[in-house]
């Protein structure tokens, strides 16, 4: 069996990465309709990691309600939640007079799968990243301190970024813009520039790791 | 308890409320104050500026209902330049949980402009994905999206004559809340198929899309509520983005004082310390 667990994925690997890392040089039709194929099957596959998630989310709640582990109540509105979007989701509108099939609306008229999603999901969402508002202001107030040279020069550059990117701010102190405009464009985008370089390289050099098996951890653990 | 240690551990409801206040004041009661345009936003706004009549324009939004305050403003003024050059328009977008928000967007900026689906535009919806999502659409739209939102072929719809894939579309925006967004766009989509890339994202992530503006990969970037405000001002129909803009600036203008509040308390205690010859903290 160790030919199925080890060696048979590290050749499927092997030839994919190698064929595909070709094919982006390779404009021949046959190429490209090898392409389309297979990025259509990639993407059944991605659908199916939805349907795994969700699985494995049901499992984990339904663990904590069997075992009432704190917080457990929050697990069962979660399962309320699912199940009663997923029915919304496939029930029948009478008011539209046809099966809702995950529509939010019907020829303009809302369904309950609809009323779920604009009335309880977007508010909802909304209000949680408003809140950040809040807390992020309490933080700064409480740990934005000017405790060592480099805090300092950070908080510096935060408030002029903060004056510059609101039209009070520019307002109070006219040159905030323009300083922000080459903060982010000269001193944050090369640093970003540099992470990504730095992102990149390393992505390469474990993608090629993976293509030649010297990488084997997503082949996952177990006997051999 | 001297007095700065004492503002130093402030009841963080009374910065709660500070911010409220500050939010709720200029909503009220707006100011309108002027919008300085950024080159980057104005990059977006001249090249669709400059496409002719009946050009495709792909938007992908790209986002949840949490980032709807800064993004759909920016999505509503798009859509609304769009529509007014008469743009062929295909919406989509790569996050499940952002579809029925994006089919709103689309389907009451084109009844506001009078534009008929599936004729002036059309959209797509969701599909899973993310990068070979976007590489299907390079190779062959209709295998990527085989019907539009609403189950229509998409092969049947006027909106889409010519398009075959990517390549044929002239400009896709995407608007962003994280990943996958513009970074996805650009790596699986605009790299190959050559179409010409825009962005708009949230506030917080717009710093990490700097590398990409500069270096061209993406020729334009909306960045948050402020961005929102400077296109709605930039297409003349200011909306809910230049209106917010008056509470966003309070709120800036705040936390900048609590923060130098905090810094004057924080100094003051650490000078007497200094003096008194305890340790500082």
């Amino acid at each position: 069996m160790i030919f199925l667990r080890r060696q048979l994925p590290l050749l499927i690997t092997f030839v994919a990465g190698v064929v595909f890392a070709a094919q982006y040089y390779v404009p021949h039709p046959t190429s490209e309709l090898m392409l389309t194929e297979v990025t259509k099957w990639l993407q059944i596959i991605s659908g199916f990691a939805l349907v795994l998630g969700v699985t494995s989310l049901f499992h984990i709640h339904a663990v904590k309600i069997r075992r009432k582990e704190p917080g457990w109540a929050y697990s069962l509105i979660l399962y309320g939640g699912i199940l009663g979007t997923i029915a919304a989701g496939f029930s029948y509108s009478f008011t539209a007079g046809q099966w809702v099939n995950g529509k939010e609306t019907i020829n303009g008229i809302v369904t309950a799968f609809g009323w779920i999603y604009s009335d309880m999901m977007v508010p909802l969402q909304g209000t949680m990243f408003a809140i950040l508002a809040f807390f992020i202001a309490s933080a700064a107030y409480r740990s934005f301190r000017a405790r060592s040279r480099e805090a300092a020069l950070l908080l510096i550059a935060a408030i002029i970024v903060m004056m510059g990117r609101v039209p009070l701010g520019e307002m109070l102190l006219p040159v905030s813009g323009d300083v922000t405009q080459w903060i982010l464009n000269v001193l944050n985008a090369a640093v970003r520039r540099a992470i990504l370089i730095g992102i990149s390289l390393g992505a390469v050099a474990l993608s090629l790791k993976i293509i030649f098996g010297m990488e084997r951890a997503y082949l996952g653990g177990g006997k051999e | 308890m001297t007095f700065a240690e004492r503002m130093l551990h402030i009841d963080r409801r009374i910065i709660f409320l500070v911010i409220g206040v500050c939010t709720l004041l200029p909503l009220l009661y707006p100011v309108g104050l002027a919008i300085k345009v950024s080159p980057e936003v104005r990059g977006v706004h001249d090249y669709i500026e400059s496409l002719p009549e009946g050009s495709v324009f792909l938007l992908s939004m790209d986002f949840d209902p949490a980032s709807k305050p800064e993004l759909q403003p920016q999505a509503v003024a798009l859509l609304r330049h769009a529509f007014k050059k008469n743009l062929r328009v295909i919406g989509m977008t790569l996050w499940v949980t952002g579809t029925g928000l994006a089919d709103l967007v689309v389907s009451q900026a084109a009844q506001e402009m009078g534009k008929v689906n599936g004729k002036d535009y059309v959209f797509l919806g969701w599909s899973p994905g993310v990068g070979s999502l976007i590489i299907t659409m390079g190779q062959d739209l209709y295998k990527a999206f085989p019907s539009d939102y609403n189950n229509q072929p998409t092969r049947e719809l006027a909106v889409l004559k010519g398009i075959q894939t990517l390549r044929d579309v002239n400009y896709v925006v995407s608007l962003a809340a994280g990943t996958a967004g513009i970074e996805s766009w650009y790596v699986y989509g605009k790299d190959k198929y050559k179409f010409e890339l825009g962005g708009g994202c949230t506030g917080v992530i717009a710093p990490g899309l700097y590398p990409l503006l500069r270096s061209g990969q993406i020729n334009g970037l909306i960045g948050g509520l402020r961005g929102a405000a400077e296109y709605e001002t930039l297409i003349g129909q200011k909306g809910r983005a230049v209106a917010g803009m008056d509470a966003q600036s309070a709120t800036h203008v705040a936390i900048i004082m609590l923060v130098i509040l905090c810094n004057v308390f924080y100094l003051l205690i650490r000078t007497s310390r200094g003096q008194s010859g305890q340790p500082r903290g």
